[in-house]
């Protein structure tokens, strides 16, 4: 896989849709599911084994910087089916230590990384924030920044294709790296279960 | 991996002198819902809970709140959590919108009738006492019962090990389930996973809520409020492990107080006295004295093997005071003082501290607390 740049960009990019990021390389990234021996949870592993998921991806993913703020834009074809109890979901991985290890996991106890995640809202749901600032320690195993870490997201979808942008502190990507994960809400895709990718995207400085 | 999660979450509170527990005598529910009110009032009245009743009572046989939940898997065997249905809001039904604006406001409102609202989710078609009264059988022996139900703060919480984020844990001081919302990530696999399906979801706010068993209450020693506003005094509350409480006589030394479906292995801390029936009336309509109204069998399929044993306790006990003797069983059951019901907790919720500014309760986890992840 290639490395990405995160040129300096204005406001506009903060839409998904927005020309800037044309002019932005991107990097298709495969995904593959979270392994599911990998799942820390002993229900997850029952429910789950055997049955088919994280199959989206791959994902265009294009990175700038605005102002302090690292802009990730993900685009991806998402279900074509209607939401029910679950959205479509999609997040930025950011390593918090050198050298952290593949982010197939999702980070792990001795390795945590940050989570941005965006999700879908339904309509019922509108006063929620479309994004949060996570800190994951394995699959699912999530939990919010204590403080200290803003992220916003904008979304776009045409046809089946999701495209956003998530912006969060530009200093979450101290370790010049990142991964994405997608979660297929029309197969009840959350939490540990979805997919990502194998191994870092590297940015260059 | 050991039984009872991978998390390490073994459910400690569980065992401990401290776990609260409840006893429902069924003999006494009038299905007046009471109770669920009391709940509803007390702890269900924000955005997103409108479909919520932690505490809810259903008409046996039936097929309850949510439709079908006895069919939707999850609890233990083994050992091993086993995957389940997480029920969906046309499953708990309820919460309705109302035409209000159109029957009042419509200019029709003498030919417009009031209405639900279907707004798509299919929650117009079920509601959380949908199948009232109907109950089974057929005439001249036709049956119901009434059984309230609420989260069992279970032994072995597989909700807890369900929980990939970690927001669930069972409180050590005394094994009650509790969820740190701040934590919560909406995944639901507690909804999945509790074989009761006891855990709703706040679809405004993106967490699930289940019964907190009233633990600010506890903490002042109030009863819980389904347990104090019952007028049937059919709630007992105390700690099965206290060998002089009604709950320990009850579950332990009569053992007329049993789970329900406790071949889910969850280890429910909330118990029923299993209800006794007039007799079957042959065709003839002469009494069949053998055989009680509401089929043992069925019993047995809610309660277990050992409700046989428990229904034929309660029917010596019967003879023996019709035969004039006494019977401490009986006594327990009718509760001639009210405040015999609920052990510890018989503060008068009007005499606490309600002072602006006062924190009244522990909020959030005890040291020592089971967490997962």
């Amino acid at each position: 896989m290639g490395s990405l740049t995160a040129p300096e960009v204005g406001e506009e990019a903060l839409d998904p849709d927005a020309g800037a990021w044309d002019s932005i390389p991107s990097e298709g990234v495969p995904l593959v599911p979270v392994p599911i021996e990998a799942q820390l949870n002993a229900y997850v592993r029952a429910a789950w084994t055997g049955r088919d998921y994280g199959r989206s991806g791959p994902v265009e993913l294009a990175l700038a910087r605005c102002g302090g703020r690292l802009l990730a834009r993900l685009s991806w074809d998402g279900s074509a089916v209607p939401p029910g109890e679950f959205t479509d979901a999609a997040g930025l991985l950011l390593p918090r230590e050198p050298g952290t290890a593949s982010p197939v996991t999702m980070g792990t106890h001795a390795e945590p990384v940050s989570l941005w995640q965006w999700r879908d809202r339904l309509a019922s749901q509108q006063g929620l924030p479309s994004a949060k600032y996570l800190v994951s320690t394995g699959p699912g195993v999530f939990r919010p920044v204590p403080a200290g870490g803003e992220v916003s997201a904008r979304s776009s979808r045409a046809g089946a294709r999701w495209s956003v942008v998530l912006a969060g502190p530009a200093e979450a990507l101290a370790t010049g790296s990142v991964g994405v994960a997608v979660w297929d809400g029309a197969n009840a895709e959350r939490a540990g279960i979805g997919a990502v990718c194998a191994t870092w995207v590297e940015v260059t400085p | 991996m050991g039984a009872y999660g991978a998390n390490g979450d073994t459910g400690e509170g569980a065992g401990a002198p401290g776990q609260v527990a409840m006893v429902f005598d069924l003999n006494k529910c009038m299905g007046c819902q009471t109770c669920s009110v009391a709940c509803k009032v007390l702890w269900t009245r924000e955005e997103g809970e409108d479909h919520q009743w932690w505490m809810s009572v259903n008409t046996q046989p039936g097929l309850g709140t949510p439709k079908g939940w006895e069919e939707m898997g999850g609890g233990w065997l083994d050992g091993q959590p086993v995957p389940g249905h997480q029920p969906g809001r046309a499953e708990f039904g309820g919460g309705w919108d109302f035409n209000y604006q159109e029957v009042f406001y419509g200019g029709t409102g003498s030919s417009t009738h009031l209405r639900p609202i279907d707004h798509g989710d299919g929650n117009t078609g079920w509601g959380m006492n949908w199948d009232e009264d109907q109950g089974g059988g057929e005439y001249p022996n036709s049956y119901y019962f009434y059984l309230p139900r609420l989260c069992n703060h279970c032994t072995h919480p597989v909700c807890v090990t369900a929980c990939p984020s970690g927001a669930m844990y069972k409180r050590h001081e005394d094994g009650v389930v509790l969820r740190d919302e701040s934590a919560c990530q909406g995944a639901r696999f507690c909804m999945e996973a509790c074989p009761y399906k006891k855990i709703y979801f706040n679809y405004a706010r993106n967490v699930a809520q289940h019964c907190i068993m009233c633990f600010p209450r506890l903490e002042v020693e109030v009863a819980p409020a389904c347990a104090r506003q019952c007028p049937g005094r059919l709630v007992f509350v105390g700690s099965a492990d206290d060998d002089e409480s009604p709950i320990h006589k009850l579950v332990h030394q009569w053992e007329v107080a049993l789970p329900l479906h406790p071949e889910f292995g969850t280890g429910p801390n909330i118990f029923y006295v299993p209800p006794l029936s007039p007799s079957r009336l042959h065709e003839d309509l002469s009494i069949d004295e053998e055989t009680p109204r509401i089929p043992p069998e069925y019993l047995e399929s809610l309660f277990g093997p050992k409700v046989h044993a428990a229904l034929d306790t309660m029917r010596r006990e019967l003879a023996r005071v019709r035969a004039g003797g006494q019977s401490e069983l009986l006594d327990t059951l009718i509760v001639y003082h009210w405040s015999d019901l609920f052990g510890r907790y018989t503060t008068d919720p009007a005499t606490l501290d309600r002072s602006p500014g006062r924190v009244p309760v522990r909020f959030g986890r005890s040291p020592g607390t089971p967490t997962t992840g």
